[in-house]
């Protein structure tokens, strides 16, 4: 190879190369960023509460949405809805209760007293499940096929949780006096 | 004259000695002496790492965003450098906190994620925008303008904190997390006692991670700088009559 004094155009290789690595990170991170933005603007997770779902069920009709509202405690009900086996209970917010049927595992911090986000669609007639007592009865219950658990931000330890918690939340004392009667 | 091998001093090294006994202050308060929640059990555990992991992230990415300012507005090339090694480690806990959030969230939401969730997604936009930051830094091209990109990014990110951080108080009804847990939270006294002491150690490893970064970056400056300069030199000799390879040759 001879030796020359000329500049050298650089080598086309890896080096080269590897400088389209951060660009294309970038370009997909923005495309990422865009989605991500778009998704929230959407509103996936927008939950109705309890309340706001049995006021606006007839715009809802069955359309699929997201409903919240605390379980109360002595409605929940593990039965069967035809050869399905469901949990039935109902859910309270604003002191308008909701029945529902949830179809799957239910979530494993699942019970009274703690608030649910449920995924499915308003079904019009008796929830007919096995054992279960409507407390809502109005004809209408909530389907629900996913769960998940809306947890508060209080970290106790206490023998007496139960109370301390129906104590703070406005929510659990609706759901304890329910179950008082 | 002494050879220097490391970007270690007598600072850093007490804060690296200072992070490992906090760290196993940590493990044994997280582990044997916070009390488990009586409704998450022994997932309660994870916000000792989570809640600290997440207000070091908006530290570091305040930092970031101070330190491009500070570029954009007067060239200073020690805010760039802090900028970006504070955009690294904040990464690295932006990182962290989506995980631990993530793996909390499954006993105790019932799932590991939710796309529709506002608190969980802008997290994740954050994230990823500070990893389009890194990106931008390790473009090539000449420096300054590298900087002038980059700290446009930062900046652009810092934005977005503001909601990052208050979506679950703006958008109740589109996030599953809770509010705060420690500005809001109902703790009790050895879960908030052991949630400081995190607070401290990750604010230790994110001084002495910062330092060290810091002077690893400064010091990769110094040698591209010393190169161009030597390289300079080179080519001026080289047009030196009496230096010319080709001519020594002849």
């Amino acid at each position: 190879m001879t030796d020359t004094l000329a500049p050298q155009e650089p080598r086309a290789g890896r080096r080269r190369s590897r400088r389209w690595l951060p660009a294309l990170i970038a370009v997909g991170v923005v495309v990422a960023v865009v989605v991500l933005v778009w998704n929230l603007l959407t509103g996936a997770l927008f939950f109705y509460n309890a309340d706001e779902a049995v006021a606006e069920r007839s715009e809802l009709g069955d359309d699929r949405f997201t409903l919240q509202g605390t379980p109360v405690g002595c409605s929940i009900t593990s039965g069967s809805q035809g050869d399905e086996v469901v949990t039935a209970f109902t859910v309270t917010f604003g002191g308008v209760m909701v029945d529902v049927v949830h179809r799957g595992e239910p979530a494993e911090l699942f019970e009274g007293g703690t608030p649910v986000v449920l995924d499915g669609s308003w079904v019009e007639g008796q929830p007919g499940v096995t054992g279960f007592e409507p407390l809502a009865d109005d004809g209408w219950y909530y389907s629900s096929d996913r769960m998940r658990v809306k947890h508060d931000n209080d970290y106790i330890n206490d023998d007496e949780y139960d109370d301390r918690l129906a104590e703070s939340e406005t929510q659990g004392d609706t759901a304890a006096e329910v179950c008082a009667r | 004259m002494q050879e220097i091998n490391h970007t270690g001093s007598r600072t850093t090294r007490l804060l690296g000695a200072a992070v490992i006994v906090g760290l196993v202050a940590l493990v044994l308060l997280g582990w044997f002496v916070a009390p488990e929640d009586d409704d998450q059990q022994d997932a309660v555990r994870m916000i000792f790492v989570h809640v600290p992991s997440a207000i070091w992230t908006y530290i570091a990415f305040v930092t970031t965003a101070i330190g491009s300012v500070m570029w954009l507005v007067r060239r200073s090339v020690w805010w760039d450098t802090v900028a970006a090694a504070a955009a690294e480690i904040g990464v690295l806990f932006c990182g962290l906190t989506l995980f631990t959030g993530s793996v909390w969230g499954r006993p105790t939401w019932n799932t590991y994620w939710d796309w529709g969730d506002v608190r969980l997604v802008t997290t994740l936009i954050l994230f990823l925008m500070m990893i389009g930051y890194l990106s931008v830094r390790s473009l090539g091209g000449p420096e300054s303008a590298t900087a002038t990109r980059a700290a446009i990014v930062g900046v652009m990110a810092a934005a977005i904190l503001p909601i990052v951080n208050r979506s679950v108080e703006w958008w109740e009804n589109n996030t599953l997390h809770q509010k705060s847990s420690l500005t809001d939270g109902n703790l009790e006294d050895m879960t908030l006692f052991t949630l400081v002491v995190g607070l401290i150690v990750w604010g230790l490893f994110f001084w002495w991670a910062i330092l060290h970064r810091f002077r690893i970056a400064w010091l990769e400056r110094e040698i591209r700088s010393s190169d161009l300069d030597r390289a300079l030199v080179e080519r001026r000799a080289e047009g030196e009559p009496g230096a010319s390879p080709l001519e020594e040759r002849v």
